[in-house]
């Protein structure tokens, strides 16, 4: 589902590496977790595969599509929720999942049924008809998560999904993301709560400072110098 | 006094983006020509009218001297500049004080209320300055050197100078402060922000009147009728507001009753502010959090709803026309900015002609001689493309986007769709403009429905190609950095660029339309000869931003 050749970049003008020679392979049917200390290069590398920044060099294949030269064709396959869920706050959440259904050109009688049972599920059903600006930060979260689904891609790439959710949603999401890869897609998310990586996760991949230090299953994590839970895995891996 | 100097010190870096500039002027060392063109560009609008005010002044201080009361003049310059101070100063203290984004941060910190007002208070002050630089700069100054003051009077001036915007603005904080202890206005923010930019058109139309009813070469015959009639509504302000006449009275004259007004100007001051300052240790929270109250009414979408208006399925470049369209309409700064002066822009330049009637009467026998046809229907022509080019709605398009630009980077559509949908928001914008001007044409300068049916048509062909240009310098360098909407309109130099870009078309087709009229073309082939150029300049143009976008889209990292 994702390809990542030897993907570089680096800010201002090449003194600092975010991200460095990166190689990563994600298959269809798993949810991979991506972790990393703040500023390791997780946002960067979603932020490259998703087109929101240019590499400096190295490739990246979204369902078989090249995102550089199959731009729409392998945006057309993703969906993504940011970090900080900005979104047009002058408009309804109802005009914002809406206009998302446009865009991906959902027609109305799927976007309808989607649109309803997502509402539901988050309980924005009561909101939807507000505009965004009077949203709190975890119906932000929500809104913007549901305009990313609304097309039903096959990966989703969340970054930090988690934060601001209530306990509800969150573990509701979380059931999502598995019914979504069971049906053969795939979810890459960003997380620093390392115990939902660790429950929820087919595979990690731990990137420090641009570079991947380590990637597989818990068990395969496990089987490595570093033995525990995923959390002293991590802190030793990153602390190198 | 230490806790209140940081303060004070980190409001003023934050306000004025000292710190940003320095990082990017000093350190990245990007767009350095961009202040010079901004500040030649403000000094041409400031000087603009500082000429017209000093005018009146001149005139006023002829017409004082020989009336014997020279001093009209200061009266004049301090009753209205106190008086704009005040009306302004309402909104700009209640956005200071109440709708800052970083009053949030500043009420958890360990501050006194006092302290956060006092800094508030600064930084409104020192922008009302520049609102006293066109009015009341000019009073002084003619005044002081057409009397032939001495250096006390100087001295008095600066100090007055100074204190000038004291009195309005604690007397505007203690309405407002405690206005938002009982009302709630915070919900009303952006009606709050649009009835406080319509007042700004207000007077600044009703200034423009003033000055264009001051016939040229009889100035002063105009000013002591002004006096003879008007004297009485200066006194009246006067006697309203004395804090003016204190000024006028302390300033005009040296002897020891005025030293009295100018202690008590400088008194009423002190006591004013300190009365804000003492308030708002009292109540200045408790009106915060009163206004902090969130509104718990939602409203759901009904299933007829879904049905209808969210039961259709249209293109991505009309899904994004009509986002972009709600956007506009729901920002007040942008529909200030981008519709409201385009809307009186053709008042204004018909203004002259309706204050002045000698004026008005030579401009209607040229519009209804035949003679002059062709000139005059090209001027309607001119004057639409004018009119409808003075807005920022397609030279700050992409710079709106700000911080959600990532969402245009993420969708599915390309890059030259997404500006389309630009374009014809941008084009829907300007025939609002050309519209309301077409009528104007037609009701009050009594353009016939025919002329009206061609200036129309090229009106609309010429828009295309100044809204491409007008989009091109915004798709070439966006302004996406910004925390609230006034940045990305009014303080993006795009704005500016892109106008001086579109002027360029317009003088090709001014040039065009000269060249065909002096060779004696016949009528009709000036106005086909006129579309083809504009038709064959907005193609180009159009395509030529397609292009660029296409590449530039790419470009653009967020």
């Amino acid at each position: 589902m994702i390809n990542i050749k030897n993907l570089s970049k680096s800010y201002n003008k090449g003194s600092v590496k975010a991200v460095d020679n990166l190689n990563l392979h994600v298959n269809p049917g798993e949810i991979f977790g991506f972790l990393g200390p703040n500023g390791a290069g997780k946002t960067t590398t979603i932020k490259m595969m998703i087109g929101l920044l240019n590499s400096d060099s190295g490739s990246i294949s979204i369902k078989g599509f090249d995102n550089q030269k199959q731009t729409l064709e392998a945006k057309r396959n993703i969906g993504y929720v940011p970090d900080n869920p900005d979104v047009f706050d002058r408009l309804t959440g109802m005009e914002y999942l809406n206009f998302m259904a446009d865009i991906y050109q959902v027609e109305p009688d799927v976007r309808k049924e989607r649109i309803k049972s997502f509402l539901e599920m988050f309980g924005l059903n009561d909101a939807a008809g507000d505009l965004i600006k009077s949203y709190s930060h975890g119906m932000k979260q929500k809104i913007v998560l549901t305009g990313a689904l609304v097309h039903d891609p096959a990966l989703w790439i969340l970054d930090e999904p988690l934060v601001g959710l209530d306990p509800k949603s969150a573990h509701q999401l979380k059931e999502l993301m598995r019914k979504h890869c069971d049906k053969g897609n795939t979810v890459f998310f960003s997380t620093h709560v390392l115990e939902v990586a660790e429950k929820i996760c087919d595979r990690i991949g731990i990137i420090n400072r641009g570079k991947l230090v380590a990637i597989g299953t818990m068990d395969e994590l496990r089987k490595g110098e570093q033995a525990g839970s995923l959390e002293n895995i991590f802190l030793e891996l990153t602390e190198q | 006094m230490n806790t209140f100097l940081t303060l004070l010190k980190t409001s003023l870096n934050v306000n004025f983006g000292i710190s940003a500039l320095r990082h990017r002027f000093i350190k990245q060392k990007r767009r350095l020509w961009e202040p010079v063109l901004i500040g030649v560009s403000f000094a041409f609008g400031i000087g603009t009218l500082m000429a017209l005010t000093s005018a009146f002044f001149i005139a006023l201080l002829i017409a004082g001297k020989s009336m014997g009361q020279p001093e009209i003049v200061l009266a004049m310059g301090f009753v209205s500049a106190q008086l704009i101070i005040l009306m302004f100063g309402i909104f700009y203290i209640m956005g200071a004080f109440y709708f800052s984004k970083d009053i949030d941060i500043l009420v958890p910190l360990p501050l006194k209320p006092s302290h956060i007002i006092a800094s508030k208070f600064v930084i409104v002050m020192i922008n009302e300055y520049l609102t006293l630089v066109p009015i009341l700069l000019p009073a002084v100054i003619i005044y002081g050197a057409g009397t032939g003051q001495g250096i006390l009077y100087w001295i008095k001036a600066l100090i007055l100078w100074l204190a000038t915007p004291v009195i309005p603005l604690a007397m505007a904080g203690l309405f407002v402060v405690i206005l938002m202890r009982f009302v709630n206005i915070r919900k009303s923010k952006d009606l709050l922000a649009f009835v406080g930019g319509f007042l700004g058109v207000i007077v600044a139309v009703g200034t423009n009147f003033f000055f264009q009813r001051m016939p040229k070469g009889k100035e002063e015959e105009f000013i002591q009728n002004f006096l003879n009639t008007q004297s009485g509504l200066v006194k009246t302000v006067g006697q309203k507001f004395p804090p003016a006449l204190w000024a006028t009275k302390g300033l005009a004259e040296n002897s020891p009753e005025a030293i009295g007004y100018f202690l008590l100007f400088i008194g009423t001051c002190l006591v004013l502010l300190a009365a804000l300052l003492w308030l708002a240790n009292r109540i200045f929270f408790k009106s915060l959090l009163s206004g902090q109250e969130v509104n718990r009414r939602r409203r759901s979408v009904s299933q007829r709803e879904m049905d209808g208006k969210y039961g259709k399925r249209q293109s991505p470049v009309l899904a994004l026309f009509w986002k972009e369209w709600k956007l506009f309409f729901r920002t007040p700064i942008y529909v200030m900015n981008g519709l409201v002066g385009m809307v009186m822009a053709p008042f204004l330049i018909i203004m002259p002609y309706i204050a002045n009637k000698e004026a008005g009467a030579y401009m209607f026998d040229i519009i209804s001689n035949p003679q002059y046809t062709v000139p005059v229907t090209l001027a309607g022509v001119g004057v639409l493309l004018l009119v409808t080019n003075m807005n920022i709605v397609a030279n700050t398009s992409v710079s709106r986007e700000g911080n959600m630009f990532w969402v245009s980077k993420l969708i599915p559509v390309p890059a030259k769709q997404q500006i389309l949908a630009k374009v014809l928001h941008s084009i829907a914008i300007v025939l609002i403009g050309i519209v309301v001007t077409a009528i104007v044409l037609a009701v009050i300068l009594k353009y016939t429905p025919i002329r009206i049916i061609i200036i129309v048509f090229l009106a609309i062909i010429g828009s295309f190609s100044t809204v491409a240009l007008n989009l091109m310098v915004d798709v070439l360098r966006p302004k996406l950095e910004w925390t609230n909407p006034q940045e990305a309109v009014k303080r993006n130099i795009n704005a500016i660029l892109g106008m001086l870009a579109s002027f360029v078309a317009l003088g090709i087709f001014a040039g065009v339309a000269a060249m065909m009229v002096f060779m004696g073309a016949p009528e009709w082939l000036v106005y086909t000869g006129l579309a083809v150029i504009m038709g064959a300049v907005a193609a180009a143009a159009l395509f030529g931003l397609l292009k660029l976008s296409e590449w530039k889209y790419k470009k653009i990292e967020v």
